[in-house]
């Protein structure tokens, strides 16, 4: 059997145990009191790798729908905002403005998932037939339209301050600051870890073979007996729960959440990060969001030691992603880490 | 037995009439070719019988069940597999799993069998790989199991799609056009395969415009133009009819 050969076996196992390692460790900072001390000058990296390792739940739903499946979906962050709002409306006390209930936070969390979930089976339902471009219109347009609502509805969802006063249950734990960082990143990190052994583990079986297959050629999928329907609406749904999640993960981090967040800019990011590391290989969909997440710390750095104003450095760090992307485009159509020949882009 | 039968199927496409009150009837272990010249409505009728497009009318009835207008992946269960006129190998995988993707049945195609890696899909797999490894043998295309299909030549490619189809064993197997592009050899090997199928008991439906090897092989000829059928019966009979030879070789159409 050549390393071609997809086995369902180990592969994903260490994710998994990774992760459970990182949860086990990051609750032992936070319910002990055992401490961690953090030099300052991490800081920013530490919050940036938090930052990271949500949007890496974003980017291995959205390979699970575009790498494996090829369903084209521009809306990602509409099922990440929509997690969000989920959790914070319902975990929240007392929000300056907005919908606050105030229910436990695990219940909200929950909900946010299963919020997302079912926008993501009602777009689905409506628009999953649609070819490749179309649909991406339509997810596209899904964004726009919540974001829109979000800002507007002030009564509900607090317009452009958003919900406050979301529960932040590790921070609730854990005084300490240092601690407190290192704990929220183990924490959430462990969940992206054992999200990798999930989908690596739903890829590698027979159901990703499927999954491939509709990518490949719907209708020869089809008729080798395969309800493609059911498997193009599965991947989708499982996208958009992974993105709820990231959400409501995100919200219980932060403790607030406001349309500011949600932006067209976090699926610009996470598809760059999909398409650089390389689209169908999940662990290369990590590293490329890595760098493109990178790229942002050091231009962060950048910042301070040209003489440009913080306006024109954001552009010109527009102008610097954009060139990658053409560069990626251009020679590596594939990514850096994608195989050429699985994804049809021969060069 | 009729295993696979059309009644009155008519499909439009705009304007143009493409299949008009075509009925057809195929019995169970028969071997059956379907020819007529270009536009004659071969690859509509195929179409229309696999649920890649639904008729406007008529029935299609498969094994005593009404199937008119079911979709091809519940056909696919019910034992009735194509192939396509313009191979549609799955490009982006290798020959082996475009193989071992057609298996029915496996639970590890469930999301939770694949996410706990259930012992049912492990043992399912073994067999699916082993009956793939047959397949892709008795097809010669071992060499070129690991390669992707889109490497894969116009012949190559036929036997691929035949391999894929097999996976699924069904009870009638349609193909369409599989000597289209062909090298003579290989013509006369696919012609052995179908052969050794329909002896094995499988109903075969041949589209084809190869008419020599087509009337070699099977029992019976449909010929259809404009979208009716003109002729059927034994290929020599078929093949002296007046109409046959009119519709081929010209003359006054209507």
């Amino acid at each position: 059997m050549s390393a071609l050969d997809r086995l369902p076996s180990g592969r994903g196992d260490r994710a998994l145990i990774a992760g459970v390692a990182c949860l086990f460790v990051g609750g032992l900072f936070a319910l002990t009191p055992l401490q961690a001390s953090l030099p300052s000058a991490l800081y920013v990296f530490v919050e940036v790798g938090i930052t990271f390792v949500i949007y890496g739940m974003l980017v291995l739903g959205l390979d699970l729908q575009y790498g494996h499946t090829g369903l084209v979906n521009f809306g990602h962050v509409v099922f990440f905002a929509v997690g969000a709002y989920a959790t914070a409306m319902l975990a929240a006390q007392d929000s300056f403005s907005g919908i606050a209930l105030g229910y436990p936070w695990p219940l909200a969390l929950l909900v946010g998932v299963i919020a997302a979930a079912l926008l993501g089976l009602v777009v689905s339902a409506t628009s999953i037939r649609l070819r490749d471009d179309f649909l991406a219109i339509v997810t596209l347009a899904t964004a726009e339209i919540f974001h829109s609502i979000f800002v507007n509805f002030e009564g509900v969802f607090g317009g452009n301050v958003g919900i406050l006063g979301v529960p932040r249950p590790i921070a609730a734990l854990v005084g300490d600051a240092d601690t407190r960082l290192i704990a929220t990143i183990l924490v959430i990190g462990g969940i992206t870890l054992i999200t990798l052994a999930a989908v690596t583990r739903l890829t590698d079986a027979p159901y990703g073979r499927v999954l491939r297959a509709i990518r490949a050629d719907e209708l020869v999928t089809r008729s080798v007996g395969k309800s493609t329907i059911v498997y193009k609406t599965q991947a989708f749904v499982y996208g958009a729960a992974l993105a709820g999640l990231a959400g409501g993960l995100f919200a219980l981090y932060n403790g607030a959440v406001a349309p500011g967040f949600f932006t067209i800019q976090v699926t610009v990011t996470i598809w760059i990060g999909m398409l650089l590391g390389g689209a169908a290989n999940h662990r290369a969909v990590l590293a490329g969001l890595a760098i493109i997440m990178g790229l942002r710390l050091v231009s962060r750095f950048g910042l301070s030691v040209t003489p440009v104003s913080g306006d024109v450095f954001a552009a010109f760090r527009l102008v610097v992603v954009g060139l990658i992307l053409i560069a990626v485009i251009r020679f590596r159509p594939a990514g850096i880490w994608g195989d050429p020949q699985e994804l049809g882009v021969d060069q | 037995m009729s295993l696979l039968s059309a009644e009155g199927l008519v499909k439009d496409f705009g304007g143009l009439r493409a299949i008009d009150d075509l009925s057809v009837s195929i019995d169970e272990g028969e071997l059956v070719g379907v020819m007529g010249p270009n536009g004659a409505g071969k690859s509509t009728f195929f179409n229309c019988v696999s649920g890649v497009i639904p008729p406007d009318d008529g029935t299609v009835t498969l094994d005593g069940t009404d199937v008119t207008g079911d979709p091809p992946e519940s056909l696919a269960h019910r034992g009735l597999v194509r192939t396509f006129q313009n191979t549609r190998e799955l490009e982006t995988m290798t020959v082996r799993d475009n193989v071992r993707l057609a298996a029915p049945d496996q639970p590890g195609e469930r999301t939770l069998p694949a996410l706990v890696r259930s012992g049912s899909m492990r043992e399912h797999e073994e067999t699916v790989r082993e009956r793939a490894e047959e397949l892709i043998e008795t097809f010669e295309l071992d060499h070129l199991a690991d390669e992707y299909s889109s490497n894969l030549s116009g012949g190559q490619r036929k036997l691929l799609e035949l391999a894929r189809t097999l996976m699924l064993d069904p009870e009638v197997l349609m193909l369409d056009e599989p000597f289209a592009g062909v090298n003579p050899t290989l013509t006369g090997e696919i012609a052995d395969h179908i052969r050794d199928l329909n002896a094995d008991g499988m109903t075969v439906v041949i589209i084809e415009h190869e008419l020599e090897t087509l009337t070699e092989l099977v029992d019976r000829l449909i010929v259809l133009r404009q979208g009716r059928l003109l002729v059927e019966g034994e290929p020599e009979a078929v093949l002296e009819d007046e109409r046959v030879i009119e519709a081929y070789l010209g003359g006054d159409a209507e």
